[in-house]
C-alpha cells in the first residue's frame, strides 16, 4: 500500500477538518470534565452522520470498506479538536474483532449497528497496568461472563463489550452484551472518555476464539486500535505545537516577540521534530495492515505519538506562561488527553515490551 | 519491479563484487596513504562501471540520470564501508558548483572528468575560526593585485585539504558594506605558493579535517566563480547542491541489532541484559525513532518519484540522529562495564560502539550544528522570527570584533 495520500484520502482529511472545526470547541468541552458519564453528543452524531462508523467496516454489513489510512486520517482531525467521545476507536476495535474472529451470524448481528452507531462497542481487556492479562479475572462459562473490569473506555455508554475471559483455564475471546452489566462511573480527570468499571453477573457472551488464538487476537485488535489511537495523539501534538508557535509570534516581552528567543523557538522546533516522527510513523503503521511486521510497525507508531502528544502538551502550556495553566483556556483539554490517550489501549511500558519481544523474534 | 528497483537490485549485486577488493576487510589495517590508493582505484572502478557522477550530465561524464538513482545507489553503498569518504566533499559540493558557476567549460571538463575518476580532489574552503556557523563573518581576504587578486588569511574545518588538489574558497573583498554583500567566491590551487595545510587532529584520534593558510596567494581574475560582491549566494547554491542525500537514520553510527546482540550477550545481575526493562526501553525507544526516520525518507523519495517535492521533515535526519547515536553509544559502553574501557582508534564508527561514541561530537556539529539545525525548522519551517543580529545592516568594518 502506498504511503502518499491519494486525493480521495485528502479530501477526507481536508472535510473532516473543516467539519470539525466548525462544530467542535473547547467551550462545549469544559464542561464536560466537570461531570461525569457526558460526552460530546454533537461530535458523536457527527461521525454517524459523516460515515466515519462505518468507515472501515465492509460493505456487506453496511461498511465503507476503507481501512486504517482513511480511519487514522480522521482520527488525526479528531485529536486537532480533542475529540468529544471515545466510540469512534473503541467501536471500531469491537467492530474489527467480530469482523475478523466472528461467525456470519454474529457479524450479521453486531456489525450493521456498529457501522451506523447505533450501537457503541468497547474492548475490554486491560486489569490496571497489564493491557493483555494472562489470566483475566473474568470467567466464561457456559456463553456467560462474571467478574469485574475497571476502566473501561466508554464504558458508560457501551452495549457491548469485546472480553478475554478465562474459560476453564484457556484464554477466550468473547463478545459480550452489556445490558445487564452493572456500570459505575470512575470519576476522572478526562470526564468525556466515560470510563467505567463494570460488573458482569451472568452477562450473555459468545465465543470469538479461545487459547493461544485468542491472545493473539486480543494483540491484534489493541494495535489495530493502537494504530488510529496515535494518529489521534498526532493530531493532538501537531495542534499543540501549532498553539505554541502561534502564541509565540504574538506575545511579546522585552521589546519583541517570545517566539525570537532560541529557548523558545528551539523548544518548538523540537515538538516539531516529536510531530513529524509520529506522524511518520503513523503513516507507515497504517499501511501495514496484514503484514508481517504490523505490530512492530504499530508499536513504533504508538510510541512515538505518545510521546509526541505528552511533550507538545508540556511544552505548549509552558511557552503560554500564566495563561497556559487557566481553565478558561483550555489547553489542559489537550494535556488531559495527551495522558487519557496514552493508557487506552495499553501504555508506553506495554508497547515497549512488545515491540522489543518482535524484534526479538525478527532478529532470531 | 519499477525501474528504481531494478536499478537498486543491480546496483547491490555489482557493489557486493567489490567487497573483496575495496570492504571493510580489505580495508582493515591499511595505513592512511595505501588507503587512499586504494580508494583513487575504487573511484576509478566506479567510474567505469557507470556509478560516478550518476545524476550528472552526460557532457561532463556524468550518468545523466535522476536523484533517486543517486540516493538509491548511495544507500546501497553505505553498508559495504567502501573508501569513498575521500571525495565525499569534493564530488559533493565543490565540483557541481564548478559545473554550475565555471565559466571556462574546457577547463571545467577535464577537471571533473579527473575527480569523477579519483584523480584530483576538491575541498571546500569555507569555515574560519571567526566564522563557522556564521559563514559571512568570515575574515580571509582577496584585495586586487595587477589583473588578478591577493589572498590573505585562514580557513579551518576543511575536510581532506591534504590531500586535494583544487578548493572552492568564499573570501572578503569588500569590507566596507554589510558583511553578506562584500563576499567573492573563487576556486584555487591548493599546490599554490602560499597555500600551507595543517591537519588537526581530531578527539577521536584521526585528522581528516584541517588549517588552511593563506599567505599573498596569488589567484587570476579567471578564478572568480561569482561576481565581485556575490560570493554569498553561490555560497548558499554550494550548501544546497547536497540537500536530499542517502541518510542513515542511526546517525552513522552502529546498527540497532548490534546492540541487541550485546544486550543478549551482556548479564545484569546474573540476568540477561535483553530482560532488563532499562535497556528494553532504549532499544523500543531507539527503534521507534529510527523506524520514523526510515518512514520519512521512504516517504520523500516516494514523493521524488511522483514528481513531488518532498515536505521540509527531512531535515530532521541529521538532528534527531546523531544525538540518538551519542546516547545509545554511551549507553552499550555503560552496558560493557570494565569491558568497556578499551578502546581501538582504527575501529569503525559504524560497528564500533566506543568509536561511534568518540567520534558522535564531531557529527553534532559538522554540516550544521544542531542549534544552527533547530534555528533552521524554527525560522524556515515553523515561520518563527530570526535571532537579533546587532551586526544586521552594519558595514563589516564596523563590526565589533
Amino acid at each position: 500500500m502506498s504511503i502518499l495520500y491519494d486525493e480521495g484520502q485528502q479530501a477526507i482529511a481536508t472535510e473532516s477538518r473543516r467539519i470539525l472545526e466548525a462544530r467542535m470547541s473547547k467551550d462545549a468541552l469544559l464542561p464536560l470534565l466537570e461531570t461525569t458519564g457526558q460526552y460530546h453528543s454533537g461530535f458523536w452524531d457527527t461521525a454517524k452522520e459523516q460515515g466515519w462508523t462505518a468507515l472501515a467496516l465492509p460493505e456487506e454489513y453496511g461498511g465503507l470498506a476503507l481501512g486504517l489510512v482513511e480511519l487514522g486520517l480522521i482520527a488525526h482531525q479528531a485529536g486537532r479538536t480533542v475529540s468529544g467521545a471515545p466510540f469512534l476507536i473503541s467501536s471500531f476495535g469491537a467492530a474489527k474483532a467480530i469482523e475478523l474472529y466472528g461467525s456470519n451470524r454474529q457479524k450479521a448481528r453486531w456489525l450493521p449497528g456498529l457501522a451506523s452507531g447505533e450501537i457503541i462497542g468497547t474492548v475490554a481487556f486491560a486489569e490496571g497496568p497489564d493491557a493483555l492479562p494472562t489470566r483475566s479475572q473474568l470467567t466464561f462459562t457456559d456463553d456467560r461472563i462474571d467478574g469485574t473490569m475497571t476502566g473501561v473506555t466508554g464504558g458508560l455508554a457501551a452495549d457491548i463489550a469485546i472480553v478475554l475471559a478465562n474459560g476453564s483455564g484457556v484464554a477466550v475471546l468473547a463478545v459480550a452484551e452489556l445490558g445487564n452489566v452493572q456500570s459505575t462511573a470512575v470519576q476522572s480527570f478526562d470526564n468525556s472518555r466515560c470510563y467505567a468499571n463494570l460488573t458482569f453477573a451472568n452477562a450473555p457472551a459468545e465465543l470469538l476464539a479461545s487459547g493461544t488464538p485468542a491472545r493473539d487476537a486480543a494483540l491484534h485488535i489493541l494495535a489495530l486500535q493502537a494504530v488510529i489511537t496515535a494518529h489521534e495523539q498526532t493530531g493532538g501534538a501537531e495542534a499543540m505545537m501549532e498553539a505554541a508557535r502561534d502564541y509565540a509570534l504574538t506575545r511579546r516581552a522585552f521589546g519583541q516577540v517570545i517566539g525570537a528567543f532560541q529557548s523558545v523557538k528551539h523548544r518548538i522546533a523540537e515538538l516539531y521534530g516529536f510531530v513529524e516522527l509520529a506522524r511518520a510513523n503513523c503513516i507507515h503503521a497504517a499501511s501495514r495492515d496484514g503484514a508481517a511486521d504490523f505490530i512492530t510497525a504499530a508499536a513504533a507508531a504508538r510510541l512515538s505519538a505518545t510521546e509526541a502528544y505528552d511533550t507538545a502538551a508540556r511544552d505548549a502550556i509552558q511557552i503560554h506562561g500564566g495563561i497556559g495553566v487557566t481553565w478558561e483556556a483550555g489547553l489542559h483539554l489537550h494535556m488531559r488527553r495527551a495522558r487519557s490517550l496514552a493508557i487506552e489501549q495499553g501504555n508506553s511500558l506495554f508497547w515497549e515490551d512488545v515491540l522489543v519481544d518482535h524484534l526479538l523474534g525478527e532478529i532470531a | 519491479m519499477s525501474d528504481l528497483e531494478a536499478y537498486r537490485a543491480k546496483a547491490a549485486i555489482w557493489l557486493e563484487s567489490m567487497v573483496p577488493t575495496f570492504g571493510k576487510a580489505a580495508r582493515k589495517s591499511l595505513s592512511e596513504a595505501d588507503d587512499i590508493a586504494l580508494a583513487r582505484r575504487y573511484q576509478a572502478v566506479k567510474f567505469e562501471a557507470g556509478y560516478a557522477g550518476i545524476n550528472w550530465p552526460v557532457e561532463y561524464g556524468g550518468q545523466g540520470l535522476g536523484h533517486l538513482e543517486k540516493v538509491t545507489f548511495d544507500s546501497e553503498e553505505m553498508k559495504h564501508g567502501f573508501p569513498n569518504a575521500y571525495f565525499g566533499i569534493s564530488l559533493g559540493m565543490p565540483v557541481p558548483i564548478l559545473m554550475q558557476f565555471g565559466e571556462d567549460k574546457i577547463f571545467v571538463k577535464e577537471r571533473v572528468l579527473k575527480a569523477l575518476r579519483g584523480e584530483e580532489i576538491w575541498c571546500q574552503l569555507f569555515s574560519e575560526p571567526a566564522g563557522g556557523s556564521d559563514l559571512a563573518g568570515l575574515r580571509t581576504k582577496a584585495e586586487p593585485d595587477g589583473n588578478g587578486w591577493k589572498i590573505n588569511g585562514q580557513k579551518v574545518w576543511t575536510s581532506w585539504a591534504q590531500y586535494s588538489d583544487y578548493g572552492v574558497i568564499v573570501v572578503r573583498t569588500d569590507p566596507n558594506v554589510p558583511k553578506h554583500k562584500g563576499l567573492t567566491y573563487f576556486w584555487v590551487d591548493m599546490k599554490a605558493e602560499g597555500v600551507t595545510v595543517r591537519p588537526i587532529k581530531l578527539a577521536g584520534g584521526d585528522s581528516h579535517v584541517n588549517e588552511v593558510f593563506f599567505d599573498d596567494v596569488k589567484v587570476s581574475d579567471d578564478h572568480r566563480m561569482s561576481p565581485v560582491g556575490g560570493g554569498f549566494a553561490v555560497a548558499m547554491a554550494t550548501l544546497m547542491i547536497e540537500r536530499y542525500v542517502a541518510t542513515d537514520s542511526g546517525g552513522f553510527g552502529p546498527p540497532l541489532d548490534l546492540f541487541v546482540e550485546l544486550a543478549k550477550s551482556t548479564l545484569i545481575q546474573g540476568r540477561p541484559a535483553i530482560e532488563d526493562g532499562r535497556i528494553r526501553q532504549q532499544i523500543a525507544r531507539n527503534h521507534a525513532m529510527r523506524a520514523g526516520l526510515n518512514a520519512i525518507t521512504a516517504r520523500a523519495m516516494a514523493m521524488m518519484q511522483a514528481g513531488m517535492t518532498p515536505g521540509p521533515e527531512g531535515s530532521l535526519n541529521k538532528l534527531i540522529s546523531v544525538r540518538s547515536r551519542q546516547k545509545l553509544s554511551e549507553l552499550a559502553i555503560d552496558l560493557q562495564g570494565s569491558d568497556g574501557f578499551a578502546f581501538d582508534d582504527h575501529a569503525s564508527q559504524k560497528d564500533n560502539w566506543t568509536s561511534s561514541w568518540i567520534n558522535a561530537p564531531t557529527g553534532r556539529i559538522a554540516g550544521g550544528a544542531d542549534e544552527m539545525l533547530l534555528n533552521t525548522i524554527a525560522e524556515k519551517v515553523l515561520g518563527l522570527p530570526q535571532d537579533h543580529r546587532p551586526d544586521k545592516g552594519v558595514p563589516f568594518n564596523q563590526i565589533p570584533a
